[in-house]
């Protein structure tokens, strides 16, 4: 299977098609990283999604719509969100992965996401954590470069500092968009 | 920062806040690289209903090389 390099492009549209069909889902693993800008380099996009039938269903018309090719039992594993789905028949290497390592669960790894143009992306620390929780060789590998990363991610984008009063209005400081 | 960390992380972190400077078209397409992988991509697709089984695939089934067996602990 020779295909071309993940594009700039693809990664809008696959972002574009899921918005449209109003999928619930965050990018994770290392692919969120560089999304943020981790200076390294992968070779597929890691998702996690909601696990439910609605969001399997939208999920499915969407992977569709920008050419993967989801034949009956990937179909049925999406819908019915087992725990990992790896498909490697469209135009680019995609991993969802329902019940990701070292996460309580999608809510909350959703509440803890950003928005970085248009691309939601699970937390640094929820992506690290992930990492160790699964305890795989390549991703122990990456937990000191991932640990330094955060480090110098937060410091650039230190949240606003928030009162008492807006902690008590439950006031939130806008995220990145 | 750690006060007493080697050059190597130093330039690392300064490679980081480069990296985050750049557009997003560059890190995504400078952030992607596509190589074979043997027996991993030798499938259109595969579906576990638990990771603990998708593990245990990798695991028997992978080269050691590409890194997808458990680490030490």
């Amino acid at each position: 299977m020779n295909r071309p390099q993940f594009q700039p492009e693809q990664a809008r549209e696959i972002a574009r098609a899921f918005a449209a069909e109003a999928v619930e889902y965050v990018f994770i693993g290392k692919s969120a990283a560089i999304l943020m800008g981790f200076p390294a380099i992968t070779q597929d996009v890691d998702v996690f999604p909601e696990k439910s039938p609605v969001n399997g269903a939208r999920i499915v018309t969407a992977l569709r719509r920008v050419g993967f090719e989801i034949d009956a039992e990937t179909e049925d594993g999406i819908r019915r969100g087992k725990d990992f789905v790896q498909i490697k028949n469209g135009p680019f290497d995609l991993d969802l992965v329902f019940a990701p390592d070292g996460i309580e669960s999608f809510a909350a790894a959703k509440s803890r996401s950003l928005n970085l143009e248009g691309f939601p992306v699970a937390s640094l620390r929820d992506i690290i954590a992930s990492k160790r929780a699964s305890g795989r060789e390549k991703d122990l590998l990456d937990l000191p470069l991932l640990e330094r990363f955060r480090e110098e991610f937060e410091r650039m984008n230190t949240p606003a500092l928030r009162s008492a009063s807006d902690i008590a209005a439950g006031r939130f400081p806008k995220k990145e968009s | 920062m750690m006060k007493n960390e080697d050059k190597g992380w130093t330039e690392f972190r300064e490679q980081c806040r480069r990296q985050m400077q750049r557009p997003m078209e560059q890190r995504i397409k400078y952030g992607f690289c596509r190589m074979y992988k043997p027996v991993l991509d030798d499938a259109p697709s595969r579906v576990f209903d638990t990771m603990a089984e998708y593990r245990a695939w990798c695991a028997a089934n992978l080269p050691d090389y590409l890194g997808f067996k458990p680490g030490p602990k």
